[in-house]
This record gives structure tokens, sequence and C-alpha cells, in this order.
């Protein structure tokens, strides 16, 4: 594995100590900023020293992720996405829950896709899962999921 | 053609209000709280809400949600932007807290923000310092305070909330500098600085200074309005007893309110039950047995009280 | 022993039905991410509106006490810690459920807490008095430092190095600062409106662990889904406790730990499993199994974070100052039947404090009975696919960090921050010390705004925040504990260079 993803991902997190940095020490009130400037001076060096690291010692380069990894797990990213920041708001809560979880069943089930009982197994799953979700949080719990089209 | 079409809309229109209203409330009611469960407004927001679901009063159960932080800021904001208008989403309120907040600015309400429904509690703030302190009066508090000036030190639950309103009245009536720590997490901790000495002296809420003073932590020289308390405190004067020129201003009015563009009806049918459900006996026997000073106002005092309290705040924190 | 007249009280048909209902309902509580001890507590209290002051708090107390051990399911289980005092669960105990000995690690979670328990509460009956003057000792200075020795521990905890688990906790500290500033009402870092109402612990909690742990699921992709822990090891009590007894130094650790820091208002329950977490592992020989499923992590933070639940109560019961967000709504509990907590309180309200202690001991008990009971029946969680999993801990994140405070904001935050630690996590960088500095910020910066104020009025800055034993000593204990977490990695990476051969 090479060394470019750990010192890629250390140089974002320098140049967020850094913005970090340089709001506390511009903004006011100067009171409120205090504390930021306090801990956002510490981030900035321990940002470095990270960097720095992943120049002079060989094993604090490593780790990263491979294109493998990215190919198996953007599948079910995008639909966690999708269904997070989308359609939980747009569908209602109920309504979004439940499709995401029968699409990511569907993606990482390593079932045979064309037979009815797959199918039918994974209704199942995600009938019984919503039932649970919605006496646990709704009745139980009182909590007034968002409403969108649908509950 | 047309003008029928039009006319049956109207009807349908005005048909599909009166439902609304007449079929309001269906389902329960959130109440947004902006201060911490256990707080002094959530604990009576609970007590205050708990005969909702009875059939005299709303007839549908009224859940507490809590949104703190900043003094009430996060919640309010969260309120004004973001609350849905339909009648099921309230607020609890603290005047002078928001209002002192709006006008210093930061945040995205105003008194204009909000419809008020009712009000059930009034707070005063007190003066205290601990059972050990030298401080017996007001007038020792003062005279120290004019020999040391700015190194008197008291606490109060954040800045622009009712204790710190009180403490700059005093700090103006009595012409002396003193040094105000708010601290975070309301008034407990504002307590707790007092009772473990971090502090000489502090303001605090009259139903909490009144048990800490039972449980022999703390004593209490003045409270903070126009009145004694008669109920809780009779033996303590008030501010102008002690030649200090503070009003009722930093008192801590405690209701429900709704955002603005709730429909008028909906306003119109809370108003009628909510101070109703305030005065019901059950309710009214849990807050004092809590200590929690009870002060049930309708929806026209309370808007006349907003009004009054605006206006004042513009003047104190005009300088500021 | 005044307090054992009063068990008769405890041992009534309506109280013990109303203790194991509390038990059993608090542990269901406590198990579902988002849902924190406060929360549970605040949830029940309408119900003792109907309820006799007694009976109310009794149910009140089996519940606190029992949702406290309850977080320690979903910790070990699903990677999710229900409430701050379960992270230094998850460190260890997912890997063991994950191994398939979910079964063991629950049970020594159930028993482990349950000898925390019985001494903090028997603490609390015997030691009251003395632990009020202790807790009322840590003003802001100190606990000033004492947020800082928080965050220098930060360090070791599960990191391979020190550097990164300190810039780890500096990440935490800056997204503590993120939103309304407490006390001025200022917003900072306000970039993106879901953040103006600040980032909430317990959904961030939830996002920076459960999350990562989604898409590392979803990262073994479609071929390899199928069961993962080949079996899930039965595993009889009696090896549980034995196994409890042999491992006595992390029990007496933990406790010790969690019975001292429990006292202290303000900061004392989010952080006792974490403390004794660290201490534990500092003292143990077999310190380089921590974070690996090693089972004196989970009893060193188990025994601590329900031995902090009676102490916890010190400073409510006698000086009427709720010391945790907790203590703040049993308070409400009392008031509403007119008690008033205070030095009197035992001998006004004998009948009611009394029995309201003993059912928590009692509590402690059903709790633990509950917890073995269910234990390996639900260590077969671990025999899910994870195709089915994965969806199902996503849901949950979601409503449970949607419930905190019914914001879709919390929500979007939980997400982001989750998604962003996947990929820390891929660096070596790791959650516990990220969630340690974002507890600890608020608290650090309270207090130094509060200390400065009152030292510009008073003795000054320097003479307030390095004046009294007690700041030396926090100060003392920080310093060695930087000086200590140094020494270990620098003989650390000796021992490295020395088996590669290069200097």
């Amino acid at each position: 594995m090479t060394a470019l993803q750990p010192r890629l991902a250390s140089g974002i997190i320098l140049l967020l100590a850094i913005w970090v940095c340089w709001i506390s020490f511009s903004q006011i009130p100067a009171e409120a900023f205090l504390f930021p400037r306090l801990i956002s001076v510490a981030f900035v060096i321990l940002a470095g020293w990270t960097l720095a690291r992943t120049f002079l010692d060989r094993r604090a380069a490593e780790g990263g992720i491979t294109r493998e990894l990215v190919k198996n797990f953007l599948p079910g990213v995008v639909v966690a996405g999708i269904y997070v920041f989308f359609a939980a708001k747009w569908l209602g809560f109920y309504t979004s829950s439940a499709i995401a979880f029968i699409v990511i069943l569907s993606l990482f089930d390593p079932a045979p896709h064309n037979q009815v009982r797959t199918w039918l197994k994974r209704l199942a799953i995600a009938a019984g899962y919503l039932a649970v979700m919605y006496l646990l949080f709704s009745v139980v719990l009182k909590v007034f999921t968002p409403r969108g089209l649908f509950i | 053609m047309k003008q029928v079409l039009a006319g049956i809309a109207l009807v349908l229109a005005a048909l599909v209000g009166t439902v609304e209203a007449d079929e309001y409330p269906d389902r329960p009611i959130m109440l947004m709280v902006s201060y911490g469960a256990g707080g002094a407004t959530d604990f009576q927001a609970r007590i205050v809400t708990m005969t909702a679901g009875n059939e005299d009063a709303l007839g549908v159960p009224i859940a507490i949600i809590n949104k703190p932080g900043a003094g009430g800021r996060v919640g309010w904001n969260w309120f004004a932007t973001e609350a849905e208008a339909d009648g099921y989403t309230l607020a609890a309120y603290n005047i002078p807290h928001f209002v002192a907040q709006s006008i210093k600015g930061g945040v995205e309400y105003s008194k204009d923000s909000f419809e008020p429904i009712a009000n059930w509690g009034a707070d005063p703030a007190v003066f205290i310092v601990g059972k050990d302190s030298p401080f017996s009066s007001m007038m020792d508090v003062i005279a120290w305070a004019e020999e040391n000036p700015g190194k008197l030190t008291f606490s109060g639950a954040g800045l622009f909330v009712g204790h710190h309103i009180a403490a700059l009245q005093i700090e103006k009536a009595a012409g002396v500098t003193m040094q105000y720590v708010p601290t975070k997490g309301g008034g407990a901790a504002a307590m707790k600085a007092v009772i473990a000495g971090d502090v000489m002296a502090g303001i605090n809420n009259l139903s909490d200074a009144y048990r800490a003073r039972e449980a022999g932590n703390i004593k209490i020289l003045a409270v903070a309005d126009i009145q004694r308390n008669e109920e809780f405190l009779p033996d303590v004067p008030t501010m102008m007893e002690e030649g200090l020129d503070v009003d009722n201003s930093s008192v801590n009015f405690r209701g429900i309110m709704v955002p603005k563009g709730t429909s008028d009806a909906i306003i119109e049918k809370l108003a009628a039950i909510v101070p109703e459900m305030f005065m019901n006996s059950r309710v009214l026997g849990k807050m004092a047995a809590g200590g929690s000073p009870v002060h049930v106002m309708n929806r026209e005092e309370v808007l006349a009280m907003w009004e009054e309290r605006d206006a004042y705040l513009r003047e104190l924190l005009k300088d500021l | 022993m005044e307090f054992l007249t009063y068990f008769g009280d405890v041992f009534t048909v309506p109280a013990m039905l109303l203790l194991i209902g509390g038990t059993i309902g608090g542990l269901i509580l406590g198990a579902t991410p988002g849902l924190s001890p406060t929360m549970a507590v605040a949830l029940l209290i309408p119900f003792t509106f109907q309820l006799e002051a007694v009976h109310g708090l009794i149910l009140l107390g089996a519940a606190y006490t029992s949702t406290v051990a309850g977080g320690a399911v979903s910790a070990i289980l699903l990677k999710i810690p229900g409430a701050p005092a379960n992270i230094a669960t998850t460190l260890d105990g997912y890997e063991m459920a994950r191994r398939g000995q979910g079964a063991r690690a629950l049970q020594l979670a159930f028993l482990a807490s349950l000898v925390g328990g019985l001494i903090g509460v028997a603490l609390l009956i015997f030691l009251t008095p003395v632990l009020a003057e202790w807790a009322l000792a840590f003003g802001p200075s100190e606990l000033f430092w004492l947020a800082i020795l928080g965050v220098t521990i930060i360090g070791s905890l599960g990191t391979s190095s020190v550097v990164k688990g300190l810039l780890s906790g500096c990440i935490g500290l800056w997204l503590a600062t993120v939103g309304f500033d407490d006390i001025l009402g200022v917003q900072r870092f306000v970039f993106h409106s879901s953040l103006s109402g600040g980032i909430s612990i317990v959904p961030a909690l939830i996002g920076l662990f459960a999350i990562p742990q989604v898409i590392a699921m979803f990262a073994d992709g479609r071929s390899s889904s199928s069961i993962e822990a080949i079996s899930v090891e039965r595993h009889p009590l009696s090896r549980a406790f034995r196994e409890l007894l042999s491992r006595s130094r992390a029990v007496v650790i933990g406790t010790v730990s969690g019975s001292v820091i429990g006292l202290i208002p303000g900061i004392g329950g989010q952080i006792a499993g974490l403390v004794a977490y660290d201490q534990a592992r500092k003292v143990s020989p077999e310190r380089d199994k921590f974070g690996t499923g090693h089972p004196e992590g989970i009893i060193a933070a188990e025994s601590a974070n329900n031995a902090m639940v009676g102490p916890s109560l010190v400073p409510l019961l006698t000086l009427s100052i709720p010391g945790s967000p907790t203590a703040a709504v049993l308070l409400g509990g009392l008031l509403i039947h007119g008690i008033f907590p205070g030095t009197d309180l035992f001998d006004n309200h004998p009948h009611v404090a009394w029995p309201f202690i003993n059912s928590m001991l009692i509590g402690q008990i059903l709790m633990c009975v509950f917890g073995l009971y269910v234990a390996s029946l639900a260590a077969r969680v671990a025999l899910v696919p994870k195709s089915i999993m994965a969806p199902i801990v996503l849901g949950l994140a979601v409503f449970g960090s949607y419930s905190v405070q019914h914001s879709m904001g919390d929500v979007y935050v939980m997400a982001a921050l989750g998604t962003m630690m996947y990929f820390l996590e891929r660096f070596g960088f790791s959650a516990a010390p990220l969630v340690l500095g974002l507890i600890l910020g608020p608290i650090a910066e309270s207090n130094f705004i509060q200390g400065s104020l009152i030292a510009e009025a008073t003795v000054g800055s320097f003479a307030y925040f390095f004046g009294g034993a007690l700041n030396l000593l926090l100060i003392a204990i920080v310093v060695a504990s930087v000086g200590y977490s140094l020494y270990a990695e620098l003989r650390a990476r000796r021992a490295g260079n020395a088996e590669r051969g290069t200097p």
C-alpha cells in the first residue's frame, strides 16, 4: 500500500485545523472564541506532527482504502445516503425505512434474486423489522416521526 | 360557471377550516421545552400538561420534547424556523429570557415570531448567599461591593436570562459594579456554586432557593419582585424594601406558545382550554408540593406583558 | 443500619411488581440506541404522578439502575453505546461478541455491574455525609483540571499511537464548540443550518460508533456476507462467576474509580467508564489485549458505570444539588410528592428515602438476574447475517438519533460524523478519544470561563488555577498520565524497531 493515502488524509486534517485556527483568531467577539483558540493551536500542532510522521516513520504511513473495498461498500453507502439525507423527510420515516431496508438487504443478501422464496423471506424480515421499530419508537416512546408524502 | 366553481371552492374551504378546528386536536401534541430534562421549566411543564388527556381539557396527551442549549436559544431558534404551525407543535416560553436574547441579537426569533397561548407560572429571582456568609442583608452586600468594586462574585444561570436581568438591575440601582458569573446548566449549577462557596453570592429561582433554604444550605436576602412572596417566603423583603429600585422585570414567566402562522381557530381553541387546564386542582396541588409559584394569565394578558417587557428590556440593554 | 428496618416496605406486592416492571422496562429502554438513562427516567415521571411517593421513587430507582446496565447490551452486541457511560464497554465487548463470545461478555458485564452497583449504593447508605463534603470540593478550577485529565487519558484510548489519539481528541474538542456558545450565545463554526443547534452527544455517539460498523459490513460485499461468527459459544454461569473472581483487579479498579468519579457533580457519570477502563489497562500485565476483546475491559467499564449510580445521588440527597442530568430528573420525582431533599431528608421522610435506596439495592440484583437470563439468548444476535444486520443497525441509528430531540439535523450530523469516522478509522484514528473530547470540551470550556471570571475579581488567574492542594494534585496526575503515555509509546516503538532490526 502506498503512503499517499495517509499523507492525503493527514493533509486534509491539517487544512481543517488551520481553518479552525484561522476562524478562532479572526472572528469576534473574542471572548466567545477564547477556548477555540486554545484548542485550535493544539489541533494544528498535532495535525502537523501527524503529517510529518507519515514522511519520517514508515509505519505511521499505513492504512487506507483499496479499490475493492470501495466497490463493495459504495452501493450500500449510496442507498443509505439517499435514505438518510433525502428520503426520510420526503417520504416519511417508516416508508423510507422500509424501502431502504429491503434495498440494502437485497444488495447484500447472497440468496439468488430470481426465486420467489427469497423475496418472500426478505419481505417478511422487513415487515417484522418495521413492526418492532413502530412498537418501540411510536407506541412505547411516543416519538413523533417526520411525516412526508406517507408516514 | 367560473363564479359557481369559485363559490363552491370558497364554501368547501370554509367547511374544511371549521372542521379542522372542530376536530382539533385528534392526535398527541408535542410541547418543546428549550431546557434540559429535570430543570425547573421542564419539571413544571410536565406537571401543568399532565391532565391534557382529560375529556374536559384537550382530550389528547401532550408529550414533552427537550431541546436544550445556549440558555434556550437552540430550542427557540428551532421553534421559530422549523416547527410546523399546525397546532400540534407547542413550546414553553420563558420571559424575559427569549425577549432579552432577541434584543441582544444573534438569534432568528423575536417576540413577533410566536403567539402566546397562556401563562402558568411566575418565578421571581432572589438574591442568595451561603449559610455561613457574613452578609445578612442587601445593605451588607452593597456596602461591601462599594468598598471593593468589581470584586464581589455572584452566580446566575447564564447571560440574558432572568437572573442576569436582575443582576443588571441591582448593579444599576445601587450604582456598584460586581462580577456576575454565568454558569452553564441552569439554576442548579448556579446554586451549587453558592453552596460550595465558589462564589460569594448568587441569584436564583425563588422555588429552588426556597428548597435550598429549607435544607439549611443558604440564606435568602431579597426577592426581585414588587410584593413579598406570601406563600413561600413571607419573611424575605423585596429589593425595594431594601432600598434598591428593582422592579419585577426579572420575574421568570413561564407559559405555552405556538409559532406564528398557526390558524386563528386553533389559537382561540387553545387559548380557551389551556388556562382552565392549568387551574385543574390536581395540577395546582402538585405545583404547590414542588414549591413552584403558579400565576395563570390568559392570552390577552400575556400579549400585554410581552409588549411591556420588550419595551423595558430594550431600554435596559441599550448600553450593553 | 437504619436502612434494614425499611426493607419491609420494598417487599410488598405493589412495590415488588413496580420493581420488576421498572427493571425489565429499564433494561429494554437502556438497550435502545439513543435512549439515555436520563430520558428513560424522564419518560417514567408521568407514571409516578399516579403513584404514592414511595412507589413512584421505587419505580424511578429501579429504572435508573437497570437502564445504565441495559446500555451494555447494545454496546456489546451492536457496537452502539446507548449512553456515554457505555462507550468503554463497546471497545472490548463488541470484539468478544464478534468472536461468538457474546454470552460471556454479557454475563461478565451484568455481574460486574452488580458488584459495582451494590458497592456504590452501599457507599450512598453509609458514607453520605462524608462524601457530600468531597463532592463540594470541586469548584470551577478543579473541574477544569479534571476535564483536562480526561483529555490526557484520550491519548491512550484504543489508538495505535498517542499522537493520533490526541489528535482525535482535538477533533472532538473542536466539534464540541460547534453551535451556540453556551454562555455568551454566539454562533461558532456553523457552516450548515443543521449545526446551529450544536452537536448533541448522543446522536454523535451513535453515528461515530454504529455507522463505521455499518459501512464495514457493506465493505465485506455480497459474496462473503454469510454468517460471520461460526458458532455462538454457550457459556455456563458458573464460569462467568469464576472468571469475575479471577479478574478481581479489574473489578476493584472499576468500582473504586466509578464511585469516586460518580460523586463529582456535573462530570462523573459520563466519563466514569472510560476512566476506569484506562486505569485498568495501565496496571494490567495484559495491557496489549485491551481493545481486542479482553474481558477485563468490560469488567472495569461496567463495574464503574454502575458503581457511579449510588454516589451520583449523594449531592442530590444531602444538598439538593442534582449532580447529574438523571439526578435532576429524580429530583423532579421527589418534588411532585412534596419531598425536599436536604441534610434532614432521612429524618423527615425516612419512609420514602430508605425504601428508595433499598429498592436500588434490590433493583441491582433483579437487573443482574434478568440480564443473565437473556444474555445467552441475546448473544445469538451475532448469528444474524450481515445483510440483515447492516440495515437494522442503520435504521436503529436513524430512529435513535432522531428520537433524542426530534431533530432531523441530529440525524444528518449523526450520518455525516459516522461516515467521516469510517475513513478516519482506516488511518488508525479511533472513535473513543474523539467522543471523550466531545463530552469534556463543554465541561472544560465553561469551567475555564467561570474560573477566569472569578479569578479576575479575586486572586488572579494563576493563583486561582494553580493554587490549592486539590488543583496541584490533579495537575500532578495530568503530568504523570501524559508522561506515562509517552513513555509507553517510546518503549513500544523501541521494541518494535528492535524486532525489525532497524534503528
